[in-house]
């Protein structure tokens, strides 16, 4: 009963969307009475409901282990414990997509709460319509095509598929719904640059109200892909924390234009230009987001991540994908004219520093999406078959990056319009040369090996914090510490400092061993010395697991003791190795587990990964410095200008 | 600035172009890199006599189909009945390319399944099928009367194979001798 | 020290060791091979995976490339002559770091091209329609 119940319900929003991007078309293009606007809000909010109710349906026929239903079958068992019942409402595409549609309606109806009010009537229902169009076409595509509660009743007693170990983890729980709620997130900035192009203007009180909704999104999907490598790294076993994988690619590629459009979006409120480039740069970003879902769900790339693939969804998705991005770029080319502001801004300018930022994340963006379609190129083109991986992706991606950075440690001191040479030399002197030495010596004095890559990584981390931290020290100086809206730009720009400085020296100084391990034997590696301790056993529901345990000492100092696993799922025998891990803030100790030889040896991979965790610490401030802005939103800037001057 | 209207939507209609085609590829399937050229040299124990070494010497004179199998291999059971059919056939000699298996199993395998093989050659440690470029059974080559690889089949080898890819390159070669 | 001295402390050295060392799966005898098998099995693809290294795949025909690699590391080969005789059985596609040849030129030196041409027309834009 509960399949056909979500299978109504997911007709019903279909409807219900229909009339969300129905109902302004019948007031602006067919002059009927302005109160049916009001049928698109009660459309939107229907949809909602519906689409909520159809996830709990999917949710609770999990919960029951109903495997009548095709996709339940695929993805569950019946010792799957409760709560990867739930996430594995989202295991796999089916339920991911419905996933898909339920955040973009939650985004929309968050919208209607929080926008309706700043927003001009006929503005803010063009947004909905675009936004009930695309609702209506993913709610038809996920029934047409993936239903996720088609019934296949079967003519043997069944056993289902169980979820693949790989996804029971807490990961599953949270790296979903974070990553869509950002993906998803984009379509408000997009359905507002159509709506901006149909009225033909983009003023600077839109630019700021838009802006929460742009920086939200980027949030969420940055923290997103930071619990996606934090996971793999946990799981996976190889110590990795990024692959450049199809899929991760995927999910880089409209963050990488999100942080470029609200850049510009900057701009646009306070200079009240580069309106036309925000407009682009609003439905770029989300046709990355629709260009990612099709590539994950297509079967086009090989990926680890990829869903299960079927050419006659990508057909239908594609030309769904085709539709709104090729009738988005046509109105921006016969509208865009109506936009254009000549520049009034010198060469050396904040306005030219944050279009040089698009500029650079651009041409990453680019280079990421040639570097991912690059084998279906040439395949297409009957060429050879070639892999593009991480050497390649890691030898153009520096180049690109590392003049970003550079441009980010300078630019919080270039002033709007126009900017002196000297002047600017003068602020940021003092931190480049300071940086540069400590670059050089650090390393150094922590007893590592000088690597000239690692000593400028290190120096470019170095600098944004240095030149950071020299803002803040204005700010006090002139008593503007208390205003909150810089402190978005200076926590996510130290954020990416601390990942750079992660990044560069995991890279540089992580150490490695495979080694055969017998019970009486050690390793040493990096200075730490492992020797095998204890064994135990452990039973749970669903898995049997072999708890190994190490001593882990360094240079005589304390012992600390570290697990490692080795799981066999009762469902289907499959095996997981769980990496044990010791971690504090400066370093990882990682040891995971192969197989057992035959004379009763253990496989160990073992792993010395320095400075890891700061790249997940600087991916959340990034989370940190987004919510700040929301902040801003939230508490108004005036209020804390009272408090200043009273 | 014209062009600059028009170059978002030239680029999208780029990629949609490339993704388009893309959904009718096969990105698993990799193309041989010994077609049209002489087999790899090898000298490998047969299955019932080990102490019977084949040679590339034994390609030469006629057109051959050596198919890589396993008995732990699934998918091999179903192209088996298939393989049994051809080995009717005239034109071609069905070699067998026994790969990482066990011989007692293989054998039994045999038993079991059936034999169409004229020779079967054993590679235990998997090292020849380095040379051949094996990467995932079955598989098979058709070599032709010069011992040069005209062909790979990945996957299964079905009577729609045959018609569509074999048979037809099969008989294109015989019309090169004559 | 004479031989058969030194051969006494090495004997009870180990006999009163109470723990011995864990030996390296591909044990060579400089850092420098060491770190030529990690950079090769990590450029290189595993055909039977889902997009996966050989140094990372647990898949047997991984375990045989790898094999196949330590050996020749240690019989001498250089780094393109291992990725020649792999590139010769199995084409381009282990290969994941792609050769540079003219089916590729615009995957290397496109990242290159774009940037440049968009810096230069961002300057020129900038200078040249500039109203005072």
């Amino acid at each position: 009963m509960l399949p056909e119940l979500g299978t109504f319900a997911l007709i019903l929003a279909f409807l219900l969307a229909l009339l969300q991007c129905v109902a302004p078309i019948l007031v602006l293009g067919f002059k009927k009475n302005h109160a049916f606007f009001e049928l698109s809000l009660f459309g939107s909010i229907g949809q909602f409901i519906f689409l909520s109710f159809a996830m709990l349906c999917l949710m609770m026929s999990f919960i029951n282990n109903d495997l009548t239903v095709l996709y339940i079958r695929e993805h569950s068992h019946q010792l799957l414990p409760f709560i990867y019942r739930i996430g594995a409402a989202w295991g796999g595409h089916e339920g991911s997509f419905l996933l898909w549609c339920l955040v973009l309606s939650t985004w929309t109806l968050s919208f209607i709460l929080f926008a309706k009010k700043s927003l001009e009537n006929t503005f803010f229902y063009r947004v909905l319509m675009v936004l009930g169009f695309l609702s209506a076409g993913f709610i038809l595509f996920l029934l047409v095509t993936s239903n996720p509660f088609a019934r296949d009743f079967p003519t043997r007693p069944l056993i289902g598929d169980d979820l693949t170990p790989l996804l029971q983890d807490p990961g599953l729980l949270f790296h979903p719904p974070i990553l869509y709620s950002g993906y998803v997130g984009f379509a408000i900035g997009f359905a507002v640059a159509i709506a901006a192009l149909m009225e033909k203007k983009f003023d600077a009180l839109t630019a700021k109200i838009l802006r929460p909704w742009i920086v939200l999104p980027w949030a969420f999907l940055g923290c997103g892909i930071v619990l996606g490598s934090w996971w793999a790294y946990r799981e996976l076993g190889w110590g990795g924390w990024w692959f450049w994988d199809p899929v991760e690619n995927a999910s880089l590629l409209p963050w990488l234009i999100a942080t470029a459009l609200l850049h510009s979006l900057i701009v646009s409120e306070k200079r009240n230009t580069f309106k036309g480039w925000t407009i682009l740069l609003a439905i770029i970003t989300f046709s990355l987001s629709l260009i990612g879902t099709f590539l994950v769900r297509s079967g086009v790339l090989i990926s680890v991540h990829a869903f299960a693939s079927d050419p006659t969804r990508g057909l239908f998705l594609l030309g769904y994908l085709a539709l709104i991005m090729g009738g988005a770029l046509t109105l921006y080319a016969f509208r865009i004219k109506f936009f254009y502001v000549a520049p009034r801004f010198q060469l050396l300018s904040r306005e030219t520093f944050l279009l040089l930022n698009s500029v650079f994340l651009l041409t990453a963006m680019a280079t990421i999406l040639l570097g991912t379609l690059y084998p279906i190129i040439l395949d297409a083109l009957d060429s050879d078959k070639i892999s593009v991986g991480e050497p390649y992706f890691n030898t153009v991606f520096l180049p690109i990056i590392l003049p970003l950075l550079i441009l980010m440690a300078i630019a919080p001191y270039v002033h709007w319009g126009e900017h002196r040479l000297a002047y600017l030399w003068k602020k940021c002197g003092f931190s480049l040369f300071s940086s540069l030495i400590l670059g050089f010596l650090i390393p150094i004095l922590l007893g590592f090996q000088w690597k000239l890559l690692a000593s400028i990584g290190i120096s470019i981390g170095i600098w944004i914090i240095i030149s950071t931290l020299q803002f803040v020290l204005q700010l006090w100086k002139n008593h503007q510490h208390l205003n909150l809206k810089y402190y978005s730009m200076i926590i996510a720009h130290l954020g990416i400092a601390i990942m750079t400085l992660g990044i560069t020296i995991n890279k540089s100084y992580s150490e490695e061993r495979q080694v055969t391990i017998a019970t009486n034997e050690i390793v040493t590696l990096a200075g730490y010395r492992f020797s095998f301790k204890d064994l135990q056993k452990e039973n749970t529901k669903n898995y049997q697991s072999l708890l190994v345990s190490f001593t882990v000492q360094k240079n005589k100092g304390k012992s600390n003791l570290l697990f490692a696993e080795q799981r066999v799922y009762k469902s289907h025998e499959q095996t997981l190795s769980k990496p044990g891990i010791l971690y504090n803030a400066f370093r990882d100790i990682y040891v995971a587990l192969g197989g057992v030889t035959a004379n009763g040896a253990w496989i160990v991979r073992i792993y010395y990964k320095p400075c890891v965790r700061w790249i997940w610490f600087g991916g959340f401030m990034l989370l940190l410095g987004g919510l700040i802005t929301l902040l801003n939103y939230i508490w108004p800037h005036k209020e804390i200008e009272k408090e200043i001057n009273a | 600035m014209k062009i600059l209207k028009i170059l978002p939507l030239g680029i999208f209609f780029i990629i949609i172009f490339f993704l388009f085609k893309g959904l009718n590829l096969h990105p698993d399937i990799i193309p041989s890199p010994l077609i049209n050229k002489p087999a790899p040299l090898f000298a490998l124990p047969t299955l019932d006599n080990p102490k019977k070494i084949v040679t590339n010497h034994d390609f030469l004179h006629h057109i051959t189909l050596l198919n890589v199998w396993a008995s732990w291999c699934t998918t091999c059971a179903d192209e088996h009945e298939f393989l049994i059919k051809l080995a009717k056939n005239t034109d071609i000699i069905l070699y067998g390319f026994n790969y990482k298996d066990d011989l007692t199993n293989a054998k039994k395998w045999l038993a079991e399944y059936g034999n169409p093989y004229q020779i079967i050659v054993v590679d235990q440690q998997g090292l020849s099928a380095i040379d051949w470029g094996v990467y995932g059974t079955p598989e098979t080559f058709l070599i032709d009367q010069q011992g040069i690889v005209r062909y790979k089949v990945i996957g299964s080898l079905t009577q729609e194979k045959w018609d569509r890819e074999l048979w037809p390159l099969i008989k294109k070669i015989q019309k090169e001798r004559t | 020290m004479s031989t058969i001295k030194k051969l006494i402390i090495l004997f009870f050295m180990l006999f009163l060791s109470l723990k011995s060392f864990a030996t390296d799966i591909y044990p060579f005898n400089n850092p420098n091979d060491t770190n030529r098998f990690k950079s090769l099995t990590t450029e290189l693809r595993c055909l039977v995976c889902q997009n996966q290294n050989l140094s990372e795949s647990n898949a047997p025909l991984a375990s045989d490339l790898r094999q196949q690699i330590y050996l020749q590391i240690k019989q001498g080969q250089s780094d393109q002559a291992i990725i020649a005789y792999l590139k010769a059985r199995f084409g381009n596609f282990i290969l994941y770091r792609p050769p540079l040849s003219l089916s590729t030129i615009v995957l290397w030196l496109g990242p290159f091209i774009l940037l440049i041409t968009m810096i230069s027309f961002l300057i020129y834009y900038i200078r040249n329609t500039i109203k005072d």
